[in-house]
């Protein structure tokens, strides 16, 4: 089915009916997901958005729970029930949420602030047309026109969109968007990501035989241990619960933390096993590269390319896979 | 061969001679990243390795926070210093961070990069301090603009400045880059890692991050060396520098002409105390 470019506001019209639409938006300066106001059409120009949609699921600060203090003390949980759509996902991004998925929802523990907005989200995305500088999807496995698990997938054609539902709930909106739909197909464009990465077989498992490898101190050196990566990421889910409390009255909530703040491993008593970048930096990478492969069984970087745009030292996560790669190739 | 590659060329020779001789122990310089437009701080340990280094209009980092990673005992640590790392450097030792025998400062006149907004209120091109010198001083021009978008910034009406102020830190992220780059910043531990209750809250929104950013900006405050860096690194590109020329601006009316870093002598101005101070507060 095709959807006519110019009835895309139509077609968002539609969808803010019931939920609360984010779309890519270049807002001063910093293109991000934003709610949708209705007017101006979504920035689908931009590649990929400075900062990830995982917000919309993992809120950087996200109650959690209201409670009063006293012989009556109370605690009620803060639960979002608001229906979300995020509009102009790429395949990268999409990933991201189905690694999320995998952090928050697998295993005997699902994460029920993650899980309620996860049932209420619906995901369209939209295949690239070009790749940007910093893009390396294609070798980390993934797609640039094509997200498998969103519920609906945007093709673009020129002037039209071939639009597929890919789950029920895509078959959903396609329903809601019946009348604005023609029948039709159409090539879009295939693009591949000029920054290419060899991924060496195996390499999760021969990354982790790595612990105690030179290399940590090497590509670990420029780090300023600042939380860019991280916050920039969008497969990034490590949190910090907190709480905040006036008289009798509080919240507890929690925050965006990062493995490469000097704090985020210290413990009651001060010791640190993480004492240092060199640990902190490997950690990251083998949590992105090695460990959730061990735990889910997939690659926990998505090739999007943003710690590597942002990175205030310039690292770049593309040279430390190429470099760990001549590693094991030279035993 | 261009002035900048001659610059190049003499660089690696001497970063080469210098750790040849066991003059320094490694140097910390710029080195070529995959993209052609972006250098990365490199670490070079070897004579051999010295053609990894690299000068050019991307060689836009700061390098001076990274002297204090390591604490070499028996060599000194060899450092690229343009003006802006060199005041870094000086205040560093101004607070007792460092001793000006822990490093060989190889001083590189530098004409501004190709990161405009860090580079264009610069009023010291040259070094303002070396053991080497790469290349020839260049000539310095005058910054007539320095404080001019913090007087148009003043000229706004309270409500106004803080409606700015406001919008400012509700984009923040606090992933604390503009901290953590900042050779001001080298508290062992600062305050905004510390859990107390009723500390900073690490809440992310506008009045936690204000809090942050307007804590660290009175913290810096005389001794903001005007690299820039602070604003360069900011992911979501916050008038970072704004506020810490407010505060030297401020300075500058109160005690006189100053500029931090220049030497590695003078304590900064808020540390001083003369008789003919401003006292009408008192």
């Amino acid at each position: 089915m095709l959807l006519d470019k110019k009835r895309l506001k139509e077609a968002l019209d539609i969808l803010s009916r019931e939920a609360k639409v984010l779309v890519p938006m270049g807002m001063d300066g910093i293109a991000k997901y934003t709610p949708w106001d209705g007017q101006k059409l979504p920035d689908l120009d931009i590649v990929n958005t400075m900062l990830p949609p995982k917000d919309t699921l993992f809120p950087q600060t996200e109650k959690m729970y209201n409670f009063t203090t006293g012989p009556n003390a109370q605690i009620a949980e803060v639960q979002a029930t608001e229906n979300q759509v995020l509009f102009g996902v790429r395949s990268c991004d999409a990933r991201s949420i189905d690694c999320m998925d995998k952090a928050f929802l697998s295993g005997t523990f699902g994460d029920s602030f993650y899980s309620k907005k996860r049932e209420n989200l619906t995901i369209i995305a939209v295949g690239c047309v070009k790749t940007g500088p910093f893009c390396f999807c294609d070798s980390m496995g993934l797609d640039p026109s094509s997200a498998p698990n969103a519920d609906v997938q945007l093709a673009d054609l020129g002037d039209a969109y071939a639009v597929t539902a890919q789950t029920e709930r895509g078959t959903v909106v396609l329903d809601q968007w019946k009348s604005l739909l023609t029948e039709g197909e159409g090539d879009a464009p295939k693009p591949t990501c000029e920054l290419k990465v060899n991924v060496p077989e195996d390499f999760a498992k021969k990354l982790l035989g790595m612990f105690e490898h030179p290399i940590w101190d090497e590509v670990s050196k420029p780090c300023l241990g600042c939380g860019t990566c991280t916050y920039v990421c969008p497969t990034c889910y490590c949190f910090d619960i907190n709480a905040e409390k006036h008289g009798n009255e509080g919240t507890e909530f929690r925050c965006w933390d990062s493995c490469m703040f000097s704090d985020y491993a210290r413990m009651a008593g001060g010791h640190n096993p993480r004492p240092s970048k060199k640990e902190r930096v490997r950690n990251r990478y083998l949590h992105k590269l090695a460990y959730f492969n061990e735990q889910h069984g997939q690659l926990l970087c998505v090739g999007c390319g943003r710690c590597v745009q942002k990175c205030p030292s310039n690292m770049d996560i593309t040279r430390f896979i190429d470099m760990a790669g001549e590693a094991i190739k030279n035993g | 061969m261009s002035q900048v590659n001659e610059m190049q060329a003499q660089l690696r020779k001497v970063a080469a001679e210098l750790l040849e001789t066991g003059t320094v122990g490694y140097i910390i310089g710029w080195g070529a990243t995959r993209f052609p437009d972006r250098t990365t701080p490199v670490f070079i340990h070897d004579a051999k390795d010295a053609d990894k280094l690299v000068w050019n209009e991307y060689c836009i980092n700061g390098l001076a926070k990274y002297v204090l990673d390591d604490k070499i005992k028996d060599k000194k640590i060899g450092i690229c210093v343009r003006g802006c790392d060199s005041r870094a450097i000086n205040r560093l030792i101004i607070d007792n961070q460092l001793l000006r025998e822990a490093v060989y400062l190889i001083g590189l006149p530098c004409e501004g990069k190709a990161d405009k907004v860090k580079c264009g209120k610069c009023a010291h091109k040259n070094p303002v301090s070396y053991d080497v010198l790469i290349g020839d001083l260049v000539t310095e021009t005058p910054v007539t603009d320095r404080f001019k978008a913090v007087e148009d910034l003043e000229k706004l009406s309270a409500d106004e400045k803080h409606a700015y102020w406001s919008g400012v830190y509700e984009k923040c992220v606090r992933c604390f880059a503009c901290r953590n780059v900042c050779p001001v910043c080298s508290c062992k531990e600062c305050y905004a890692d510390q859990y107390r209750v009723g500390w900073q809250g690490k809440q992310n929104n506008s009045v936690e991050n204000w809090n942050y950013g307007l804590t660290r900006a009175y913290h810096v405050g005389d001794r903001c060396v005007e690299c820039g860096e602070c604003e360069r690194v900011c992911p979501m590109d916050l008038p970072l520098m704004l506020q810490n020329r407010k505060m030297l601006k401020d300075i500058n009316e109160l005690f006189g002409d100053y500029e931090c870093g220049l030497s590695d002598d003078r304590a900064p101005i808020l540390g001083e105390y003369d008789l003919s101070d401003r006292d009408e507060y008192m």
